[in-house]
Formats: structure tokens, sequence, C-alpha cells
């Protein structure tokens, strides 16, 4: 199937942009005015891990390798923290597939550390008053873009824009304002390859070569 | 018997709409029945439609990591279809303890999805891989368990209820039949009692119709009741009355035929009389006689003159003349009849030895209505019921003479009452009988003439003792109206 464009998370854009120049148009922003996220790194309250030397021999849940608060975060924070082989310091890594995947699992014990993004972080931390009760965070990423619409590098750019346009219009339509709402967003911005400078900082800091970088789970 | 007819026409309408009733109750019973067996087979059917997709999720669980693993879109198919099949279980009405049993079945199965969502999400070691693959195993497993027991009740629900419903058709078969058979018996029943009820009366007052027919005067129908008994008593009263007639009438023709006889007879005998009686008379002039002997021819003549006021009487009677009839007012012919009642009874009693008084009185009211009457044959009647009064006082006494107008019957009620010892019960009802007579010297006759003559005018005569003693003769006339007077 060829797609034209879709909806690409942070490091998953960075990625695209840079093996095959995929271009960002717009991102969704909340109602309270939030078109970014961050990553979060968690622990049990009652493991007593604070710092990365606490974590040797402890068990590692990331999200997926193409993610930004499940992979780039954490490797970010192990290089300040002077782990440079995570495999070797840590007795077991994982991919849990989903940030849910990661948190429940530092939740029920089944792994000691984990890393996820803040959104799903509280959205589930709403209807389960565990994660906050339980959960300890120990570090807090920048911000970085939402997940946004990139098209084909090649379209025609009368469609790029008329697209673009049609997107940062529908807050003043009202047959829109009913789209984004279910959409579960105020309106769209405006979002360009500036907005992932701070993930493309990460991946220089931790050595990925995005236009190399395989992005299968190992 | 109406009220009869509308009961037992009532209650078959009311057994007829009980029968339809329950016809129409049992038939939707048993579609009921029927829909509620169909909703229960589909959702047996469902719960193993669920069951069959939980088995392919498992077996593609269970087939992960060998030569022959499906590849991901087919798992993704099967689940789907697994969770749109648990889905459909909500779209029936179910019980609380159904629906509650379904939501946790419809969380387990999200928590297997879930399960099974991590084991193909997961990238981790052998172990935490086995261990995720082992929890969503057992998910499926106690899933696939649960649903064999839930498809185990739901079949033997479903049998019992099968059962049940076969039973209860079956009985409503029954009652059907019953009702199908019974009903027309009943209506048969019915219709045969009430056609008896009708045809037996009917036929009863029928068999006294042909025995009447025949001359049967003194049958009488008996046991009818209700409209049938006030049907017989007025056939009863007819039969009475009709044989009432049939007796005066035969009365009547046997008086004819003695009133015949006899006038024949005295015709034949008058002549005859006339000439014994002339040549008495001649004889009696001509012979050189004893007084003894004088004495005897004359007694005889009495006798033949006897004989022959015997005769004239007889024969008034038996043919009498036609009334002359002319409208009249009755006090005139009460007042001659009075006045030659008094001459009469002065030259009776001025002949008899001792010497009695008899009172006349008249008491008529006034303004009596004209009546249509023969003045001559009124006369004689009123002056013969006069003398009788007279004759039945020999000590003497009081003959009161009065009229009035009975406005109840529009008749002129004239009155002959007298102070005698009045009449003997048994003579009241003989009295006006032709040849009955009370007095020594009697035809018998007068009386029976009087009847006849008032009767030829359309009136009565009758007559009673009085409380206070006497006898007391009441004629009655009819008023003639002139045709003219009405309309004016």
């Amino acid at each position: 199937m060829n797609l034209d464009g879709a909806f690409f998370g942070s490091f998953t854009y960075t990625l695209a942009h840079t093996k095959i120049g995929l271009e960002v148009l717009a991102r969704p922003e909340s109602a309270e005015g939030i078109s970014t996220y961050y990553g979060l790194l968690f622990v049990r309250k009652d493991s007593g891990l604070k710092k990365g030397k606490d974590m040797r021999e402890k068990r590692f849940a990331f999200v997926d390798k193409a993610t930004t608060a499940g992979y780039l975060l954490p490797l970010d924070y192990f290089k300040n923290e002077g782990i440079n082989d995570y495999k070797a310091f840590f007795s077991e890594t994982y991919f849990t597939g989903t940030h849910e995947g990661a948190i429940y699992d530092v939740l029920n014990q089944k792994a000691d550390v984990g890393a996820a993004k803040n959104t799903v972080f509280y959205r589930i931390a709403k209807n389960d008053p565990r994660i906050l009760k339980e959960l300890e965070i120990l570090v807090r990423s920048p911000d970085v873009p939402e997940n946004a619409l990139a098209l084909r590098k090649d379209l025609p750019d009368s469609i790029k824009q008329s697209i673009k346009s049609a997107l940062l219009g529908m807050a003043d339509d009202p047959e829109g304002v009913k789209v984004l709402s279910n959409f579960g967003a105020a309106r769209f911005i405006e979002t360009t390859d500036r907005d992932y400078a701070a993930v493309f900082t990460y991946a220089g800091k931790i050595g990925l070569d995005l236009a190399t970088y395989d992005y299968i789970n190992d | 018997m109406r009220k009869r007819v509308l009961i037992v026409v009532a209650l078959f309408s009311i057994l007829s709409i009980l029968g339809g009733l329950y016809i129409i109750h049992s038939l939707s019973r048993a579609t009921t029945i029927q829909g509620n067996l169909i909703t229960l087979h589909q959702v047996e059917i469902l719960r193993e439609h669920l069951l069959i997709q939980i088995k392919k999720v498992q077996g593609d669980l269970t087939l992960k990591g060998t030569r022959h693993e499906r590849d991901i879109g087919t798992l993704t198919t099967h689940v789907e279809n697994m969770s749109m099949v648990i889905d459909a279980c909500f779209d029936c009405h179910h019980s609380a303890v159904t629906s509650s049993r379904l939501m946790s079945l419809h969380e387990r199965i999200d928590a297997y999805k879930l399960a099974l969502s991590r084991v193909f999400t997961i990238r981790a070691n052998t172990a935490r891989l086995e261990w995720e693959e082992d929890v969503a195993f057992s998910i499926g497993r106690s899933l696939i368990d649960d649903l064999n027991a839930m498809l185990a009740f739901t079949s033997a629900q479903l049998d019992e209820r099968t059962q049940a419903a076969l039973m209860q058709i079956r009985r409503s078969k029954s009652v059907l039949t019953i009702f199908i058979l019974t009903g027309p018996l009943l209506a048969i029943g019915l219709a045969l009692i009430l056609f008896k009820r009708i045809s037996d009366p009917i036929s009863s007052l029928l068999d006294a119709t042909r025995k009447l027919k025949s001359g049967d005067l003194d049958h009488r129908v008996r046991g009818l009741k209700d409209e049938f008994g006030e049907l017989a008593g007025s056939f009863n009263e007819m039969a009475e009355s009709l044989k009432e007639q049939m007796q005066s009438m035969q009365r009547a023709e046997q008086l004819v035929v003695i009133g015949e006889m006899a006038s024949g007879l005295a015709h034949e005998i008058k002549n005859p009389l006339a000439g014994i009686k002339a040549s008495i008379e001649i004889l009696g002039e001509d012979l050189e006689l004893g007084d003894q002997d004088r004495e005897v021819l004359s007694r005889i003549i009495e006798e033949i003159k006897k004989i022959e006021a015997l005769l004239r009487s007889l024969l008034n009677y038996a043919r009498p003349p036609a009334p002359q009839l002319d409208t009249l007012e009755i006090e005139r012919v009460l007042t001659r009849a009075l006045t030659s009642a008094r001459y009469s009874v002065r030259g009776i009693h001025s002949r008899s030895e001792k010497e009695t008084t008899v009172s006349f009185e008249r008491n008529f009211d006034g303004n009596l209505p004209m009546i249509l009457a023969d003045p001559s044959q009124l006369e004689q009647v009123f002056l013969n019921l006069l003398l009788n009064a007279a004759e039945a006082m020999p000590e003497g006494g009081a003959v009161t003479l009065s009229a009035s107008y009975d406005i109840a019957t529009d008749t002129v009620r004239i009155e002959v009452s007298d102070t005698g010892p009045g009449l003997e019960e048994e003579n009241i009802e003989k009295i006006f009988k032709p040849f009955y007579t009370t007095k020594p010297r009697g035809t018998g006759l007068g009386l029976a003439i009087c009847r006849r003559l008032i009767n030829q005018h359309g009136g009565d005569i009758g007559v009673e003792n009085k409380p206070g003693g006497g006898a007391r003769f009441i004629v009655t006339i009819p008023v003639h109206h002139d045709p003219g007077e009405e309309s004016s």
C-alpha cells in the first residue's frame, strides 16, 4: 500500500524525514494549548531506586525502538548516568510494544524501571489511582512535538498547501470544530522541522545515525 | 321463556368468546414459546460461534513460533471476529444475571486481547515471552472452558425448555381438541333443550286444539309455564267460554224446539177448545139445569178460560211479537204501568176477604235519558213485575218503583222492590225459566216472557233479595243515542 501521508510520532518523523524526506505539516493542539509531550522514567516508590547506579542488575522496560519517550530518552539518561552498555548493566531489557505495557509492568513488578510518554502516563493515572500512588517519576525529558501529519515530499505544493490551510482553518469552521472535538483536539498548529530539534539533538547525543538506524526491536 | 332463550344465547356466546380467547391465548403462547426457543437457539449458536472464534485465536497462539505460524493479519482478523461476536451477545436482552456473566466474559475477552497484544508486541527474552504467552494461553484456555460450560448449560436449558414447550403445546392441543369436540355438542345439546322447551308446550297446545275441535270441551292444558302458561290460561278460558256458549246454544235450541211444539200444540188445542167452550155455553143456556149442575158447567167454562189464557201466554212466549221500537221517555211507560197496577190491585183486594193494603211508591231520577223501546211491551213487563210484587205481599206492604241512569254501563236501571218475604235462594236461579212458578194459579210463563221481551230490547233482567228483606227485580235497558246527537 502506498501512502501519501500519515501521522508520525516525534521519533518516527525524524527517522522518516531523514530516510525518505517526508515533510511535516501540522499537529493538533489540545484545548489547554498543549501540542507537545515529554518522556518519563519511573520506578516503584517502594523500590528505593533513585539514580542510575541503583539500577544495576535490574530489569528495564522500553516501549519500542522507534519511540522518543520509550527509547531515546532512556538511552540519553543512561549516557548521562554513565551507563555505557545498558544491555550488560541491566539484568534484562525488553520492549513492551506499548507505553501502557511499560507503565503496568513496572507497577506490577514485572520490570523495575520503565520509560513512557507523559500523555499516556497521566491518561492511565486518571482511571487507575495506583499509578500516582505507587510510581515515582525519576526523570522528565524536554518537550517534543505531538504526533504530526507529514506528507510525501514529491506531492505537488498546491495539494500540500491546501491540506495545510484546511487543517489550520478547521478551528474557525463549525463543522471543523466538531471533527476536531471527536479527534480530541482544539485546533491544528503549523509544525516544521525546527520543532523536532530536541529529537535530533537526542539522536546525535546518543550516537544514532538516523539514516541507517534499524528500528526493529531486538 | 324469552328470558331462558336469552340466557341460553348469552351462555353460548360467553362459551364461544371464552373458547375464542383460549384459542388466541394458546396460539400466542405457542408463538411466544417458539420465539423463546428460537432466541435460545440463537444464543446457543452465538455462543458456539464465540467458542469457535476463541479456539481459532487460541490456535493461532499455539502455532506461534512453529513452522505453521499464521501471519499477524490472520490473527488480527480472528481477534476482530471474536470481538464482534462477543459484542453481538449484548444485542439481545438479558436478565441481570446473564448480563453480569456476559459483562465478566467481555472483560475477560478484553484481558485476553490485551494479553495477546502483549504477546505479539513485546520484544524480550524467551522466558518473559513464554511467560506472556502462558498468561494469554491460560486466559484463552479458561475462556474456552467457561464457554463450554455455558454452552452445556444453554444446551441443557434448551432441551428442558423444548420439552416444556412441547408439553405445553400438547396440552393446548388437547384442550383445543376438547373445545372443538365439546363445543358443537354443547351447542346441539343447548339447542335441543331449548327446542324441546318450545316444542313441548306447542305440541301440548296443538293437541288441546285438536281435542277441542273433536268436541272435547272439558280438556284443559296443564303444567305449562311462563308465556306458554299464559297462553294455556287463555286457551283454557276460551274452552270454558266455548263450553258455556255451547250449553246455552243447546238450551236455546231445546227451547226453540219445545216452543215450536208447544205453540203448534196450542194452536191445535185452541180451536177445539173454543168449540167446546161455545157448546157448553149453549148447553148451559138451553138445558133446564139445577143450580148444582149450572155451577158445574160454569166451573167447566172457568177452567176452559184458564186453559185459553195459558195457551195465549204460551203462544205469546213462543212467538213473541216483534217490538215496535220508538224513542221514548221511560217515565211515561213506568207511570202508566204504575197506574194500571194500582187499579188492578184495588180490584183484587176488593174481591178478597181480608182488608189488606199495598202501597205503590215511585222514585225516579230527574232527566232520565231516552230509550228505544216498544212502549206497550215494556208496560206489560213492568205491570207484570209490579203485580207480582203486590201478590208476594198477601199481608200488605209497599212496592217501590225506582229509575236511575247508570253512567258506567250507559243504561237506564229500573228497580221493582217489595217488602215481602223475599225469594228462596234456590228459586232465584230458576225464576225466569218457563213453566216454573211458585204461585198456585200461575202459568210459569210471566217472568219468562218478561225476560224474553227485555232481551229483545237489548236489556237484561235479574232478581236479588234485599238485605233488609223483600225481593228486588232489576231491569237495565240501554240508553238510546240519536245518531245525529253524537256528531253535533
